[in-house]
């Protein structure tokens, strides 16, 4: 894996610029995406950068959106570039401040439809899955593709199971899945491939509140099990609720 | 300021409000949604004395017929269709007095796909996260989350200044904005500049140049999809670390038919991404009817900058021709 000394930067479309810091997926390299994002963020907030439309990170890179009748990808790359000298400097806990979440998981049966089919591959019992899924923190590498969609990881090797090849056309929101290293949580119905392995009966995405969803690029979350009639009890509650 | 019931739907195909789009929730997954081809969104509401960022009516494809609740200014801009108010055909790109119980019919665009419907005013609608545009995907803003269907009402700020209503029929849109619609008969332009997985495309890159793609019949708000020769290096190269996507990003999947992200567009993806259109160009691809044969134009990014600037300027402020003495209501 190679985190890159320099950023690489792109320029995309006329107003994106696009910055990879590394080529594989590590959280020593997410954390310096978050790092860079959060001190853009801060000057954003506080005035010292101007005329950014919208900064985006996700695993390795981070996009910044900017209104080219203001600004130009030139003066935006070396003001990228004065940011990461910045951030290599700071010790990375300084500019990100994780928040830690805790999520009740109702594993198995109709709540992880995939939930057998995982256990046959990694062949482990239930209790040991759940276990092991439950046993750490995950960073949250990013939100993205559907509103509130988390990516988080990374998941111990012996849980680790290829996404379906066949995706599903609809998942339920609340759904958590597994693909490969990463663990995810669906914010909202959608489509998607990852392997179901339970289902959340907490609401972590609700459009009707700013923000949407509480849980950023950076933040730690920890599942924990519970059962059916938990499940009902907790139903629909907001995530801010049962933390 | 009271709001009225101005506009009911009568018949609708594929329609939804939408405005110029909900931005600053990107990372936290949220689309920009918002007008698919901004600029005429923006000269429907500036025809009828509204802000260029208020909402309207999105129609995609024709076959929309709504009766006015009020005595209303409408604007239509976009796809050449034939509009009709009670029967009597209307010009789009103008401004019109429509009186109360009126029915206004949209058919079928001749040329171009998609059609926006201002009303002074401004139409009520959920704002979330800032914004009025519908994203069905997610079920939020515009009506219900949803689009419309035969019997929705819409209201919208009961305005009718008499100041307002003297703008029916007296501006003009300038002619290159409405001429910006594809031609049928001609392969589309589209410029954009390298996208940033060129280097991984290699020679099929040049070859991709080359191709004239057809606009296929599965494309919606969320991308344009289209059919040619494929790119065949696109199946080697697997799934790729998702990044931010955009509107305009030209994706190469597995199967080597490029898509192009269009306003619904996803907000991270793991697909090549081999071009970025220019903001305009997106708009004009919008407007372009399955089957339509288009082919990518690279530009450098100071080209795709200058352009961008422009059309953002036109945008914010789209500029109308005044137009003397003509007959102003229907």
């Amino acid at each position: 894996m190679t985190i890159y000394g320099k950023p690489k930067v792109r320029f995309v479309g006329g107003d994106a610029i696009h910055v990879d810091f590394c080529d594989e997926i590590s959280l020593d390299c997410n954390r310096r995406v978050h790092a860079v994002y959060y001190a853009i963020l801060n000057d954003l907030r506080e005035g010292r950068v101007l005329d950014i439309v919208e900064a985006v990170p996700a695993y390795s890179s981070l996009t910044i959106f900017y209104d080219p009748r203001k600004v130009r990808h030139d003066s935006l790359t070396s003001y990228v570039s004065k940011v990461f000298e910045y951030v290599i400097t700071q010790p990375l806990n300084e500019l990100v401040k994780p928040r830690v979440f805790k999520i009740p998981v109702a594993y198995g049966g109709e709540f992880g439809p995939d939930f057998n089919d995982v256990l046959k591959i990694t062949k482990l019992t239930a209790e040991e899955f759940i276990r092991i899924h439950t046993s750490k923190e995950y960073t949250c590498y990013m939100l993205g593709f559907t509103p509130g969609f988390l990516y988080l990881g990374d998941v111990d090797d012996r849980i680790a199971v290829p996404r379906l090849e066949t995706p599903r056309t609809k998942i339920p929101a609340g759904s958590v899945g597994i693909a490969g290293k990463q663990t995810g949580l669906y914010g909202v119905e959608s489509p998607g491939g990852w392997r179901l392995v339970g289902r959340t009966p907490i609401k972590t995405f609700d459009y009707r509140r700013t923000p949407p969803i509480p849980i950023k690029p950076g933040d730690l979350i920890r599942f924990y099990a519970i059962d059916c009639d938990e499940y009902l009890k907790l139903k629909d509650k907001f995530v801010d609720e049962v933390q | 300021m009271d709001h009225v019931p101005t506009i009911k739907v009568l018949k609708s195909f594929y329609s939804s409000i939408q405005d110029l789009g909900r931005y600053g929730f990107r990372a936290l997954g949220v689309p920009v949604c918002g007008a698919m081809d901004k600029l005429s969104a923006a000269y429907a509401n500036a025809l009828v004395g509204n802000d260029v960022n208020e909402a309207l009516i999105e129609v995609i494809g024709g076959n929309f017929v709504f009766e006015v609740l009020r005595d209303s200014l409408i604007a239509l801009t976009g796809a050449d269709s034939k509009v009709t108010i009670d029967n009597i055909p209307v010009k789009v790109w103008s401004s019109v007095l429509v009186r109360k119980g009126s029915v206004v019919v949209v058919e079928p665009p001749k040329r171009g796909f998609i059609t926006y419907i201002a009303v002074d005013g401004g139409l009520d609608a959920e704002v979330v996260m800032g914004s009025k545009s519908t994203y069905v995907r997610g079920g939020f803003g515009g009506f219900e989350g949803r689009l419309l269907k035969p019997g929705d009402v819409l209201s919208t700020k009961d305005v009718r200044l008499k100041s307002v209503f003297k703008l029916a029929g007296s501006y003009e849109v300038p002619n290159e904005v409405v001429e910006r619609l594809p031609d049928s008969n001609t392969v589309l332009e589209l410029k954009a500049t390298e996208g940033m997985h060129v280097d991984l495309l290699g020679e099929d890159f040049i070859e991709l140049l080359k191709n004239v793609y057809v606009v296929d019949v599965s494309s919606d708000r969320m991308g344009y999809r289209l059919k040619g020769e494929p790119i065949k290096k696109a199946s080697k190269l697997g799934r790729l670390i998702s990044i931010p996507t955009n509107r305009g990003y030209v994706q190469i999947p597995p199967d080597g038919q490029p898509i192009v992200l269009m306003s619904d567009a996803q907000t991270t993806g793991g697909y090549a991404v081999a071009l970025v259109l220019t903001q305009r160009s997106v708009d004009v691809l919008a407007q372009a009817q399955p089957g339509q044969r288009v082919r990518f134009k690279v530009v450098s990014v100071e080209e795709a900058e200058d352009e961008n600037a422009k059309y953002l300027e036109l945008l914010g402020n789209p500029p109308l021709i005044f137009k003397e003495g003509e007959e102003s209501y229907y």
